[in-house]
């Protein structure tokens, strides 16, 4: 007699089978000899394997169900958000065509890591259980400290990649630690079973097991989300990682832990909110506060978007915190306009650090508006929308939040966005006016390309300045920057029409809030 | 017709602009304007002055999720601020078209993009619709002034964002919260002004809310104390865009009390009305003295509106139907009396070898006897000489403050008198006294003679019959004041 | 025994990791310290797991030590790479990147 096999939902594993499947192909093709394969089959693969992703998430809409032994739940937050990470993943392959990160480190290599830190945010935004949040978080993660890493002949990178190893791993045990404690306190691992034994047994959620691993999960959570006061590794590993990278790192990771953030609090530790809600409330409006402060003197345009990235982190916690139905549609919504207005910035930034020598210097942007103006009006919309102008996708988002706030009784969590948005008036406005109403500087000389101990003399010639890619580009040798100038226009006239109509974005984030189940 | 046109229409001719030749930009731009003034026309023309309520409604369902509606409609409260924005755009822009500027697409696009965004915030019956075309007014006005100004315009553009923006984004707050406080009772989320103000909210969340929307408006006007950006910010803004800025978007400051803040907020604006009054009285004393203490004909014009604003506040606040009327009234005169006289100002720069500093210039009537005609209508009117419809506005103003509050009534009375002595002596040290060192009495060009002189002759019509907007404007003002008015018996 | 005494060895293995983390400059040694960590949390599953006798626990521990190992080895990888570009192995010493 044979066992009976458990029974598989393909359907809704197909997201997950496809971008492992993807990975795999990807990296075997790297393996292959061809330059062109690898410089332009690689990516391609890679984007095809990204776009099935997407339209299997598409396909898979609408649909509520949990699988593999309810540890993944496959309903329209999690779609919603796959369409975040494929979105964020693909800009990041375009934006990465001509950089020199996938040449140092290889094509496949580059291409199957960014595919795994897409399957792990994946399986992170439908976690069901301890485990699996675990489990995605580090699927997600490790790839990132290797790619952030990738650009081998910059110390800065290969910094970057180290300190974003530490203070992430860090973050991993502290939130595994909690994890554990919550394990300890209610006996299970599936956020069900947590919140009905929550919701049960008496005393349990005053519990000192319950309120340690409270505690801990939210400073691993910090950690992964860049807020206030572990937030302090973000500014560097922005700056540091090469550009593309950063760019899918910072709208796609946090899509990711939010989703798991809303999950993990607003489901299963929900009858607990008496105990965490206070001090995700304090951390918001420390986020907001230190990200913003932080932001005013920056020069370098990766730095003042890590500073920015950490007041929106508190942003977006605010909705958390109000953990109602509202709450999610608003934080949904807003991690949508998030990612489309930071790839619209960070698309100008890569086209400009290979056309300038300032590298991401808030300089490289000086005169913009006269000589790129199809540079300079996506990055003026980014900046807008990040600030809160209307007309911008950003307004609505502030807008849905701050509704969402004073909605769920936090009216000073509301006024809290609000100052917080005053403040970042200031050096958001500082960009814009680089663009419009300044001169263009006078470069400076060119810092010679050092080279690797023990490095391979076909890396050597990789990095040659002939290549034309990576930032050895100067402005005496134009390059055209077709492709990074596509995704900002793409990306800019996204803020601007979200900003006008939002109502598509809302039909979906309406459907990804109320996969919860809340009020 | 919808109104949507009217809103539009500015906008659709600077992008065409910015598609055409860079030559073509200024008389498409100035086109475009110009019809929009025919539009505007239009509308006062048929408009059924016995009919109550809002004509030519236009109301789309535009966020449904946060139920924002796309909502416009002209009343008497708007209608001839609209018709006033309308004409100062297109003078505006005939000044413009005077001279060249650099890159003239973004900036008659610019120019083009703020008169839709005013013409929005006038026509707006949805709450978020306002704040929406409140903020976007800046943004035009960012890159105009930042971009063509002068002296420190960056510091000075910086300044001026980040003060009116903080106002906004206080309005901001409050507009969300009087919305969604207004659906917690079950009702559905809307931010229709007339939905809105069917709901009475706790008098403790009006005053909150109420202060929110008073800061960014006092801001946006400016008055006494929230003023620090306005001395830099009128000295760095090109000519053109300071006349349309001090002229218009002062008043949809104003307007705003009117239209959201009275009605929606009755109890708090009963409960503030002696903070505002005396807000006013202050902005009108302090804004005259420094007027008569400057020597820079703009900052004097600058000062001098303010106390014009100090009126106007002090109109709204009295909580009268004829101090209402009175603040309404003086709004269209100061716009249609402020552009005249910043246009003459940039005409006497140019006799005094650039200088706009009342020491440098003098004795340019000489040979300029249309130039110191006109600068003394306009002078005059500013100062509300009787006869001219600004005495009418401020008698009107006066007498519903006299009704309300007697001792502030008789502070601010002599705020008539300090206007004169001001604009006197702006007139006498430019066009009388000793000649300057560099200035030439010349008399106006045909080109500053067609942007200065129309308006003039508009000031001296609405001085014979100031009943044309009074009488339209009447049932509307009576429907705003009503209900903080009956708070208060 | 009482569970108290593992959750307290686990907690005090957890507090050497973390202080060695904050003190120690070696990043080998860092790697180590982060180790020590995530073998604390596996502690205190393993005894959670025998205190529920469940088994959820203990597929939880050996879950996080093929993680831990995978964070070992990306960690060696990027140190050896530091050190090919002749860059000080030492994190106070990493200080391009103004923190």
């Amino acid at each position: 007699m044979t066992p009976e096999a458990p029974h598989i939902d393909w359907a809704g594993l197909s997201p997950i089978v496809a971008l492992t499947a993807g990975g795999i192909v990807v990296l075997a093709a790297g393996l292959f000899r061809g330059a062109w394969l690898r410089r332009y089959g690689v990516p391609l693969l890679t984007l095809l394997t990204l776009g099935a992703t997407a339209g299997l998430s598409i396909w898979q809409w609408g649909e509520d169900k949990a699988i593999v032994s309810r540890a993944l739940a496959v309903d329209d937050l999690a779609m919603f958000l796959n369409l975040l990470f494929c979105a964020g993943a693909i800009a990041a392959v375009v934006l990465a065509l001509r950089d020199s990160s996938p040449e140092e480190s290889g094509h496949g290599e580059w291409h199957a890591l960014l595919i795994s830190s897409v399957l792990g945010m994946t399986v992170l935004a439908s976690a069901q259980n301890l485990v699996v949040v675990f489990l995605g978080f580090e699927l997600l993660s490790i790839p990132l400290y290797v790619m952030c890493a990738t650009n081998l002949r910059r110390s800065k990178s290969l910094e970057s990649g180290l300190k974003y190893l530490i203070v992430g791993s860090v973050g991993s045990a502290t939130l595994l630690y909690g994890l554990a404690m919550i394990y300890g306190a209610t006996g299970a691992t599936g956020f069900e079973q947590i919140a009905t034994a929550l919701s049960s047994q008496a005393g349990l959620i005053d519990d000192p097991l319950t309120l340690t691993g409270i505690g801990l999960i939210v400073v691993g959570f910090c950690f992964k989300v860049s807020a206030a006061p572990f937030h302090q590794w973000t500014p560097d590993v922005y700056e540091g990682a090469p550009t593309p990278v950063t760019a899918f790192m910072a709208v796609a990771t946090k899509a990711a832990a939010f989703g798991a953030f809303v999950r993990l609090f607003d489901v299963a530790l929900i009858d607990a909110a008496t105990n965490w809600s206070p001090l995700l409330a304090a951390v918001a409006v420390a986020s907001i506060v230190v990200g913003n402060v932080g932001a005013l003197t920056q020069t370098s345009l990766k730095r003042l978007l890590a500073w920015s990235s950490i007041a929106q982190a508190g942003y977006m916690l605010a909705a958390v915190v109000v953990a109602d139905r509202e709450g999610v549609e608003a934080l949904a919504f807003y991690l949508a306009v998030y990612l489309v207005m930071n790839l619209a910035a960070f698309a100008v930034i890569v086209a400009r650090e290979r056309e300038t020598p300032f590298g991401d210097d808030i300089r490289s942007l000086a005169g913009l508006g006269a000589s790129r103006p199809a540079l300079a009006w996506p990055m003026t919309l980014a900046m807008l929308s990040l600030a809160g102008i209307p007309a911008t996708a950003g307004f609505i988002g502030k807008f849905t939040l701050i509704g969402a706030t004073v909605d769920g009784g936090y009216t000073w969590l509301g006024v809290a966005i609000v100052v917080g948005s005053m403040l970042s008036l200031y050096y958001y406005l500082r960009v814009v006016a680089a663009m419009w109403l300044s001169d263009v500087p006078v470069p400076a000389a060119r810092e010679p390309v050092p080279a690797i101990a023990g490095g391979s003399p076909e890396l050597d010639a990789a990095a040659d300045p002939e290549d034309g890619a990576g930032q050895d580009a100067g402005p005496d040798r134009p390059v055209s920057q077709a492709e990074a100038t596509a995704v900002a226009v793409l990306f800019g006239a996204a803020t601007l029409f979200f900003g006008i109509l939002p109502s598509p974005l809302f039909d979906l984030a309406r459907d990804a809030g109320s996969a919860l189940g809340l009020l | 017709m919808p109104l949507s046109l009217l809103i539009w229409l500015p906008a659709v001719s600077g992008l065409v602009a910015v598609l055409w030749p860079a030559r073509w930009a200024p008389r498409v731009v100035l086109a475009g304007s110009v019809i929009t003034l025919v539009l505007a026309i239009g509308y006062v023309a048929s408009f059924d002055r016995g009919a109550e309520g809002l004509q030519w409604v236009t109301d789309e369902t535009w966020i449904a999720e946060l139920g924002i509606h796309y909502k416009l409609g002209l009343d008497g409260l708007n209608l001839f601020l609209v018709l006033v924005t309308a004409l100062l755009f297109a003078a505006a822009l005939l000044h413009a078209n005077l001279r060249e500027w650099e890159r003239p697409r973004l900036f008659f696009f610019m120019f083009a993009l703020a008169e839709s965004a005013v013409l929005g915030a006038f026509l707006a019956q949805d709450l978020a619709l306002f704040v929406a075309f409140f903020d976007l007014m800046l943004i035009p006005f960012y890159f105009l002034i930042g971009a063509w100004g002068r002296g420190e315009r960056v510091r000075a553009t910086t300044k001026l964002v980040i003060y009116t923006l903080v106002g906004s984004l206080f309005m901001l707050a409050g507009a969300i919260a009087t919305g969604v406080i207004a659906a917690e009772g079950g009702g559905e989320l809307t931010f229709v002004l007339s939905d809105l103000a069917q709901v009475q909210l706790a008098e403790g969340t009006q005053q909150w809310i109420f202060l929110c929307f008073a800061l960014a408006f006092l801001v946006k006007m400016p008055l006494f104390p929230v003023h620090g950006w306005m001395p830099d910010g009128y000295r760095a803004m090109p000519l053109p865009v300071l006349a349309v800025f001090s002229a218009v978007l002062s008043k949809v400051a104003a307007y705003g009390f009117l239209r959201v803040v009275l009605p929606l907020y009755p109890d708090a604006s009963v409960h503030f009305q002696e903070l505002m009054l005396l807000l006013a009285v202050a902005a009108i004393l302090y804004g005259s003295v420094m007027a008569f203490t400057q020597t820079d004909l703009r900052l004097i014009l600058g000062f001098s509106s303010m106390a014009q604003l100090g009126f106007i506040v002090l109109g709204i606040f009295a909580l009268r139907p004829e101090g209402a009327q009175g603040a309404l009234l003086q709004m269209v005169n100061h716009a249609l009396v402020v552009v005249p006289l910043f246009f003459v100002v940039g005409a006497l720069a140019a006799r005094a070898g650039g200088s706009e500093d009342i020491r440098d210039m003098g004795g340019m009537a000489a040979r300029a006897p249309l130039l110191a005609a006109t600068f003394l209508i306009a002078a005059l009117a500013n100062l509300a000489m009787p006869g001219f419809a600004n005495f009418v506005g401020e008698f009107y103003i006066l007498l519903g403050v006299f009704e309300s509050k007697l001792a502030i009534a008789i502070v601010a009375s002599t705020g008539v008198v300090l206007a004169s002595v001001y604009m006197l002596r702006a007139f006498i040290a430019t066009m009388h006294n000793r000649a300057g060192s560099r200035a030439e009495s010349r008399e106006l060009s045909l080109g500053e003679g067609v942007a200065i002189v129309p308006l003039v002759v508009c000031v001296l019509a609405l001085a014979l019959y100031p009943q044309l907007p009074l009488a339209r404007s009447e049932k509307s003002i009576d429907a705003s004041v009503r209900t903080a008015q009956a708070v208060q018996r | 025994m009482d569970i108290g005494w593992y959750l307290a060895v686990s907690a005090l293995v957890f507090c050497t990791g973390a202080g060695g983390v904050l003190v120690r400059r070696n990043p080998l040694v860092i790697l180590l310290c982060l180790e020590l960590m995530l073998n604390a949390a596996n502690l205190a599953l393993v005894a959670f797991a025998r205190m529920h006798g469940s088994g959820d626990g203990q597929i939880f521990a050996l879950i996080v030590m093929v993680v831990a190992a995978c964070e070992v080895t990306i960690g060696l990888g990027v140190i050896v790479a530091i050190h090919r570009r002749r860059l000080p192995v030492d994190v106070d010493e990493l200080r391009e990147l103004r923190g």
